[in-house]
């Protein structure tokens, strides 16, 4: 974790935001995924992931200022 | 007029199978190619270089633990050698655990020169050559009835051809000589193989290959046998990390030199694809303390290359106590 708070490459910050800021959404979409795993098609998770993937664009692309005040 | 399209015809036919059949062109061996060497030895060689090799000795512990479960192998056989081959040893893992009361010399094949260099300014504790070549071509570099013994720690599970492999290995030992290897089995990081299989079906639509097909348990005695060994003995282990997250283990498998090398591999992975894997990881695998684990299934084998004064199985039926009363 020292490592992925400690760059900003855009990997880490998908890193970083998937497993902090919006680990919510992560658990919600990944609760569904587990209940659907047997038989897995394309989007079968679709709206959890969704608001997952908003939240990751959100906080990946914030401004370098507002970043620095979260952490 | 009838010759033009004789010429035509022939002409065509490769270029239209071409889309039937797989992309890949025909491997010059004769052996089916699944992984790409030459992308696996630069990344080997990134991995040791990035970071002036920090990152590189950061991840040794799954090597180095394995390297010392397979000397605890080594010490049950009562026997001193006088050199002992380390075939694909990259920077020694193995080879530094060996001692002078059971060999005098160490020979370390590896085919990516930073990797087998990176620990050059340690002592090890016996005679230390190293040779930079490719385990593939094995006979290339070690005479035939050459050796007493090879090892291999966690090296041949990105060879194309391993029965092949096996058989150059027996060939290079003496008669009565011993190979002793330690190789990443089918289990191995399933984790990881099936979150990405759901993400890609959920997210994409389709999967592709991620995590490279691993030798199955059941297969290496037939594979030792058919090499040529005899005496074998083959256990499977497992050796298992925790992760705070799936991206610590994706930094530490890159560091390892151990990302994807199958030929005609996808070269990247779609951020969301990436993303909706780790949360799949944590859900499907997750331990309750909130990390996630990784399984490093490995497969220990021995054998002997043949000889006339070899102890052999005694011929059945030919025993005098009843098993049942031992037991």
């Amino acid at each position: 974790m020292q490592t992925a708070k400690t760059s900003t490459t855009p990997l880490r910050q998908l890193a970083l935001h998937s497993t902090t800021t919006c680990s919510s959404h992560a658990t919600i979409y990944g609760k569904c995924m587990l209940a659907a795993y047997t038989d897995v098609r394309k989007d079968s998770c679709k709206q959890e992931f969704e608001k997952f993937g908003q939240c990751l664009r959100e906080a990946v692309c914030l401004p370098r200022g507002d970043k620095e005040s979260i952490f | 007029m009838s010759l033009l399209q004789v010429v035509a015809r022939h002409a065509t036919r490769p270029w239209t199978r071409a889309f039937a059949s797989e992309s890949l062109p025909p491997a010059t061996s004769g052996v089916y190619k699944v992984f790409d060497r030459a992308a696996k030895r630069k990344q080997r060689d990134r991995a040791v270089s990035r970071d002036a090799g920090v990152g590189s000795r950061t991840v040794d512990y799954v090597r180095d633990e394995v390297a010392d479960r397979m000397m605890e192998r080594l010490l049950d056989i009562k026997r001193k050698f006088n050199t002992i081959v380390d075939l694909g040893s990259g920077p020694g893992h193995f080879s530094k655990l060996l001692e002078p009361e059971k060999t005098r010399k160490v020979l370390m094949i590896d085919s990516s020169k930073t990797t087998l260099n990176r620990d050059r300014d340690e002592e090890f504790e016996v005679e230390v050559e190293r040779v930079h070549a490719d385990e593939e071509n094995l006979l290339d570099v070690l005479p035939r009835n050459s050796q007493e013994a090879i090892v291999s720690c966690l090296s041949l599970h990105w060879v194309n051809d391993l029965p092949g492999v096996l058989v150059q290995i027996k060939e290079a030992l003496k008669p009565d000589g011993l190979f002793l290897g330690a190789m990443f089995g089918g289990d191995t990081l399933f984790e990881l193989r099936t979150a990405l299989q759901l993400a890609e079906v959920d997210r994409e639509g389709g999967i592709s290959p991620h995590i490279s097909p691993m030798t199955d348990t059941k297969d290496i005695s037939n594979l030792l046998s058919r090499a040529g060994f005899t005496l074998l003995t083959v256990d499977i282990d497992e050796v298992r990390v925790g992760y705070p997250s799936m991206w610590e283990l994706l930094e530490d498998l890159r560091d390892m030199g151990e990302s994807n090398a199958i030929v005609g591999r996808r070269h990247f992975l779609h951020r969301d694809t990436l993303a909706a894997a780790s949360a799949i990881y944590k859900e499907l695998h997750g331990n309750e303390d909130g990390s996630v684990p990784a399984t490093f299934q490995i497969i220990y084998m021995i054998g002997w290359k043949p000889s006339l004064n070899q102890p052999k199985p005694l011929e059945r039926g030919s025993a005098q106590t009843n098993l049942k009363d031992v037991l």
